[in-house]
């Protein structure tokens, strides 16, 4: 009998890929087989009301290189995430740093900055085009107050993108907050209690302790949000549907129209696998960065 | 003893009154939800306009509300998984991609041709498919796309209150003259109220005024199913949107900031506005009854070019896959018969589409039968293309490009053009 069929014998992993067969099937079944069933889509103009399927072969992803909208909606899905990922770690960690010191009512704060991650996307975002309106939103308002000139937030092309991201990182602070909490509490007071006695302040204590000391924590976090990122689809379609003037639009957005406003299935399918090749690239070259600076510490 | 004849009883009741329950046929009808059209009315307001058919024909209509903003996806989905209801009210504007798709019931060809020979010519240019052809039967209270205006305001500018401006010019000037802003020059009414965002289709629908008024041709083949092609990007439809674009940039006399354009004249805060006038019919006596509004024909580019009213209705369309397909039919049919139409048109103070209504009080001798008779002068549709849905959504991005500031206005109605075109040629 080959060795490693006898090593698992005796370490008896046939029960242990039996125990996860079950979960395996329903991963192949509902995400494996999609994936592979949207790439071969991707090579068919098809109409799923007559379900007619026509191969075109490559035309799909030939024109997905001409189309400017796609291009547009690439670009503010990135432009999305690099802010979503960097704004919402930093303030995640920030908070975390204040909640996991011994100051007053952080149980409180904790829950409120997290209330919005366990909010219905959708019914946030619904509440906050109130917030958003040019003419009676609460942020016009508040900025009236102040002597500042309003904005047209969600209403202007200039200004849409931003307001989503604003809403974006205020959903996601509340969880990397609570991940990084986790993270910090396993950093060991002597750490930091060795710091003092050599005189470094808080700030510095942060810097040099425990940034380098959460690695595997701000990895995950940043991984993590990444990938939330480059899906972002239910604010955008509730806040401004991806516009004005296409202001906003992003790739799910655009694969949801195309499938389900213009009929394009095979179109739509080829998008899907231009974002699922993004969305892996990018996992694995930020695992490779990571795995690299979790080494130096 | 007892306890078991009755328990003998209901098992043999309970089964029967179930299968007396399933003889009774069900029909599933969709309409648009909230204020998108007024012609949804009779769903919104308690009645039960199905209640007659229902009693005579043995079956229940379950109504069903959908957003309309989604409602054109959640119809193909349904209809891609096998669960189109089995009727439903359709925008015009969507009704070709629905019957290149073959999923709309012609007709049949007796009940249209008795549509055809009783209704009044606009409804009949907005029934006709080509040849006669129906798929479904259009709304009452047709939407004429009409400039209408706050009288009091107009008075207010030291300008004639019942007189509409006939041309751009006069409408530019119109729109500053209206427009009031604060002492930080921030608009607290518009001029124009416009439309920006949303369904590319509803954008079309609201400047198709201006753009087809300076002569843009959707198709040039209007009753082509298939063929012809699109003239967006030429000088006039360029003068045309620039101009728009100025009226919120340069002008200030509008702004992006501001809802809905019927909403905006039913509350106040503009002074003209042009959408269906159906709508501020049905809606402004409930609404606003205390408004003082005018309708006319929208302004025409200049001296010597007529103004183009669009005029489309919603149609009450049968799917066929719908498995009472032959209930349904019978249905829209006698939903859209000569007596509900005067009784909505009536009920709901909108406009018939029987010949023998309009020439029967209140309508013959209503005080606006004659102004709405002169708009319809003036009346022109939407072409009969199959690619209708690509031209819309091409034309319908490209506006608030330009009103936003996202794109020069020949490069959006070049872009527009292209991508118009494309769309006609993947339905060869």
């Amino acid at each position: 009998m080959p060795s490693i069929l006898r090593t698992a014998r005796a370490n008896r992993w046939h029960y242990a890929y039996l125990f996860i067969l079950p979960i395996l099937a329903l991963f192949g079944l509902f995400r494996i087989y999609p994936s592979i069933q949207t790439l071969a889509y991707s090579f068919f103009d098809i109409n799923l009301v007559s379900k007619v399927f026509k191969p075109v072969g490559l035309k799909n992803f030939l024109l997905l290189a001409r189309d400017n909208t796609f291009q547009k909606a690439v670009g503010n899905t990135v432009i999305f995430a690099v802010w979503i990922v960097v704004a919402s770690t930093a303030i995640g960690l920030v908070l975390a740093s204040l909640f996991t010191s011994k100051m007053r009512a952080a149980g409180l704060f904790k829950a409120v900055y997290f209330a919005p991650f366990i909010t219905s996307t959708v019914a946030a975002a619904v509440v906050w085009t109130f917030l958003y309106n040019p003419r009676f939103g609460l942020f016009n308002s508040l900025l009236q107050l102040a002597g500042l000139p309003t904005r047209g937030w969600i209403s202007s092309s200039k200004d849409a993108l931003a307001s989503i991201i604003i809403f974006s990182i205020w959903k996601t602070i509340g969880y990397n907050m609570i991940i990084f909490i986790a993270g910090l509490q396993n950093v060991p007071d002597s750490f930091h209690e060795a710091a003092i006695i050599d005189g470094a302040g808080g700030i510095r204590r942060f810097f040099s302790i425990s940034i380098p000391l959460v690695a595997p924590t701000t990895i995950f976090v940043v991984m993590y949000n990444t990938i939330l990122a480059l899906k972002v689809f239910d604010q955008v379609f509730v806040l401004t549907a991806g516009g004005p003037a296409d202001a906003t639009t992003v790739v799910v957005l655009q694969i949801y129209k195309q499938a389900f406003e213009n009929y394009r299935f095979g179109y739509a399918a080829s998008m899907a696998f231009v974002l699922f090749v993004l969305v892996i690239s990018i996992t694995i070259l930020q695992y490779r960065l990571s795995r690299r600076w979790e080494t130096s510490f | 003893m007892r306890k078991a004849l009755l328990c003998l009883v209901l098992l043999l009741l309970v089964p029967a009154l179930l299968v007396m329950a399933a003889d009774k046929k069900k029909l599933v009808f969709w309409y648009p939800a909230g204020e998108i059209t007024a012609t949804s009315m009779p769903f919104r307001d308690g009645s039960n306009p199905w209640a007659a058919f229902e009693a005579a024909n043995n079956c229940q209509v379950e109504v069903v509300a959908i957003d309309y903003d989604t409602m054109q996806q959640k119809v193909f989905t349904a209809l891609a998984g096998g669960k189109a209801p089995d009727i439903a009210m359709i925008d015009f504007s969507w009704m070709g991609g629905f019957i290149k798709d073959g999923a709309l019931a012609a007709i049949p060809d007796a009940d249209a041709k008795a549509w055809m020979s009783s209704v009044s010519p606009e409804t009949v240019a907005i029934s006709d498919w080509g040849g006669g052809k129906m798929y479904g039967f259009s709304t009452w209270g047709v939407d004429a796309y009409a400039l209408t205006w706050n009288k009091e305001m107009f008075k207010e500018a030291g300008l004639d209150p019942n007189v509409a401006p006939k041309y751009w010019a006069d409408f530019r000037a119109y729109s500053k003259k209206t427009a009031v802003a604060d002492s930080s020059g921030k608009l607290t009414r518009v001029g124009y109220a416009i439309r920006h965002l949303g369904q590319p289709h509803g954008i079309v629908d609201k400047w198709h005024w201006l753009l087809v008024g300076a002569g843009m041709q959707l198709n040039t083949d209007p009753f082509a199913l298939k063929g012809g092609s699109s003239k967006i990007n030429t000088a006039d439809t360029r003068a045309g949107l620039q101009m728009a674009h100025d009226m919120v940039w340069v002008d200030k006399s509008t702004s992006l900031d501001f809802p809905d354009p019927r909403q905006c004249l039913l509350t106040k805060i503009a002074s003209m506005q042009i959408s269906e006038l159906v709508s501020i019919q049905v809606r402004a006596p409930k609404e606003a009854p205390d408004l003082q509004w005018g309708f006319a024909p929208p302004p025409a580019m200049r001296a010597g070019v007529d103004p183009k009213v669009q005029v489309a209705a919603w149609n009450y369309s049968v799917f066929n896959q719908s498995k009472e397909k032959n209930l349904a039919l019978k249905a829209v049919a006698w939903f859209n018969n000569q007596v509900n139409d005067y009784t909505q048109a009536k009920k709901y103070n909108s406009t018939p589409r029987y010949k023998a209504n309009w020439a029967s009080d209140p309508f013959v001798s209503a005080p606006n039968t004659k102004a709405f008779m002169d708009l319809l002068k003036y009346a022109t549709t939407y072409p009969r293309s199959l690619a209708l849905n690509g031209i819309l959504d091409a034309v319908g991005a490209a506006v608030p490009k330009v009103l936003h500031n996202e794109a020069a206005v020949a490069d959006a109605l070049a872009e527009a053009e292209t991508k118009a075109n494309e769309a006609i040629a993947a339905v060869q």
